[in-house]
């Protein structure tokens, strides 16, 4: 009996050892309005008194880049951000410890075959509340608040941004320096956002089309590497 | 032969005959084209199309436990809503358009009048979620299931997992959907030279040929594209249609081409139900057309018809009713 207990003692040790081997780099995402983290209800930021409500939006086919050769590629690389959910916002990355990577790539949203293929689980189930259900598509980013600027219903914005069809196809590629870290730190500033629109012209976008693929070209732009 | 190896034996052969019973073929009828629904995705069995029918006809999908699916789509109308131009929904509320048969969907690939829905398995959110339909969410629909009883055994049985999930869900209705086949009508045994048809269908399917049957494609009865059928713009909807979905000014007042199967049970007709028989319909494509920059390539040139001959492509028409499709039990609803 003791003997046994010894053997799956020793098998725990080894097989934790050997998963150690593997490294499982974490990228983890810091969404934050300028220097401050993002807090949603509460918090209000700037002399326009700026609130949000929602932060949500889709990250796929993470891939790892030696100067512009793809070394690693995560499998089925689906996964919703959710601002208000801490556990969402790290992806565990399991690539090989020695592994060396300069860049790292990624889609903001989900591409246009997934948007053709049917219901999906996990953090693509409809559930998750970012499927469009009048009109097929995924719903790429999900940002919503209010501010003193939009002249609308209790000064709401809400930005559904998506699309997949021709040159309504708003998904982004995101491509990061990265120098070799245990994690990969990515800044989310949704104060860059902000400044790149007019909150009072600009304030309700639900549907796809021009307007969310110009957006969502801007959102593009305001994921950078931690610094340090 | 031991017990022991007649005790496995009777085991294998219990788990065969059991997974034999679970599995479904999909047959596609003779001379049909490949269905575009792609099946290794949503491997069809039994288990699966039982809880998609269960789903089916269970109001637990709408906000007020009241509206099923078959509430707009009921079987011995050719699964449309029976005798209501534009379909009612939760509360009694109106919709836009009357609500589209439900037949043949593994060839589809969009659905809804304006194509807006891209795969038959996201097609069921439309309804759930219309706020003049079902006016619920997926999200809350997964959860009141999940509270039943019944439920979250069903989905054990069907998907290996009683945690119910959107994806299940949606999946189950599809393949209830998909078992929708009607292929045995009065046109499909002339077809298959079982039986002939009438001095009179006879004339009238070769009118319809010539005059409707590019639009309305054979065997499907539909080109599943969008077109421009000349109806002049309801005032009170305003409905562009497929130009609704594109934003595109080529795609103003193009809805898609339904099918024309079971037709005599599927009244009324038109994406808007304005018209409650087929010689209206006739008479509009005889003599109703309104030009206009979208109208289909096929309907620019008039279309010249007797009475004689739009009675005759009307008792055409009728071989297209298929009564085993109607009254089959699989489809309909049990408890």
């Amino acid at each position: 009996m003791k003997l046994k207990i010894l053997f799956a003692l020793f098998v725990a040790i080894f097989c934790n050892g050997y998963l150690h081997a593997q490294s499982t780099d974490k990228i983890l995402f810091h969404p934050t309005f300028g220097k401050s983290a993002l807090h949603l209800d509460d918090s209000c930021y700037t002399k326009d008194s700026i609130y949000f409500s929602q932060l949500k939006l889709y990250i796929s086919g993470v891939e790892f880049l030696n100067k512009d050769s793809i070394v690693w590629k995560e499998a089925n690389s689906y996964h919703l951000l959710d601002a208000s959910d801490e556990k969402s916002l790290y992806i565990l990355v399991n690539s090989p410890s020695d592994l060396k990577f300069t860049k790292i790539k990624f889609n903001l949203g989900i591409d246009s075959i997934t948007n053709v293929s049917g219901a999906m689980g996990g953090d693509l189930d409809p559930t998750k509340g970012m499927y469009w259900t009048w009109q097929s598509g995924y719903i790429n980013l999900k940002l919503e608040g209010k501010s003193k600027l939009c002249k609308t219903r209790n000064n709401e914005f809400q930005f559904h941004l998506g699309g997949y069809q021709n040159a309504d196809n708003a998904l982004q590629t995101i491509i990061l320096n990265v120098s070799e870290n245990k994690n990969i730190d990515i800044l989310i500033d949704i104060e860059k956002m902000l400044a790149a629109i007019d909150l009072s012209e600009q304030n309700q976008i639900m549907s796809p089309g021009k307007e969310a693929v110009l957006l969502s070209e801007k959102f593009s732009k305001i994921f950078s590497i931690q610094k340090q | 032969m031991s017990n022991k190896s007649i005790i496995i034996v009777l085991i294998g052969l219990f788990i065969a005959s059991f997974s034999i019973k679970n599995e479904y073929i999909f047959i596609v009828p003779k001379n049909w084209p490949k269905p575009h629904y792609d099946f290794t995705k949503n491997i069809l069995s039994e288990n699966k199309i039982e809880l998609g029918r269960k789903l089916f006809y269970d109001p637990i999908l709408s906000r007020d436990n009241k509206i099923s699916c078959a509430s707009c789509h009921s079987q011995f109308t050719a699964f449309t809503h029976v005798d209501h131009a534009l379909s009612h929904g939760i509360e009694d509320k109106i919709g836009t358009r009357n609500s589209p048969a439900l037949m043949n969907l593994a060839w589809h690939k969009s659905f809804m009048w304006d194509g807006a829905i891209n795969h038959l398995d996201m097609q069921a959110l439309a309804p759930m979620s219309n706020p003049l339909e079902m006016d619920n969410k997926i999200g809350r629909v997964v959860a009141s299931l999940q509270q039943t009883i019944l439920y979250p055994k069903l989905y054990q049985i069907a998907f290996g997992d009683s945690i119910i999930t959107g994806e299940h869900t949606l999946k189950a209705i599809s393949q209830f959907m998909l078992t929708l086949i009607s292929a045995n009508s009065k046109y499909d045994s002339v077809m298959r030279k079982q039986i002939e048809f009438t001095v009179q269908e006879k004339n009238g399917f070769e009118l319809f040929q010539k005059h409707c049957g590019s639009c309305h494609k054979q065997p499907l009865f539909t080109n599943l594209e969008f077109e421009n059928d000349g109806l002049p713009v309801e005032k009170t909807l305003n409905d562009y249609g497929r130009m609704n979905i594109t934003k595109d000014a080529k795609d103003s007042l193009l809805f898609k081409v339904p099918t024309l199967r079971n037709i005599e049970f599927s009244y009324p007709y038109m994406h808007d139900g304005r018209f409650k028989k087929l010689s209206e319909v006739m008479n509009h494509y005889a003599s109703g057309i309104q030009q206009s920059k979208t109208l289909s390539k096929q309907l620019q040139k008039k279309i010249v018809l007797t009475s004689n001959e739009k009675a005759d492509i009307i008792a055409f028409l009728l071989t297209l009713s298929d009564k085993e499709f109607l009254f089959n039990p699989k489809y309909g609803f049990r408890n």
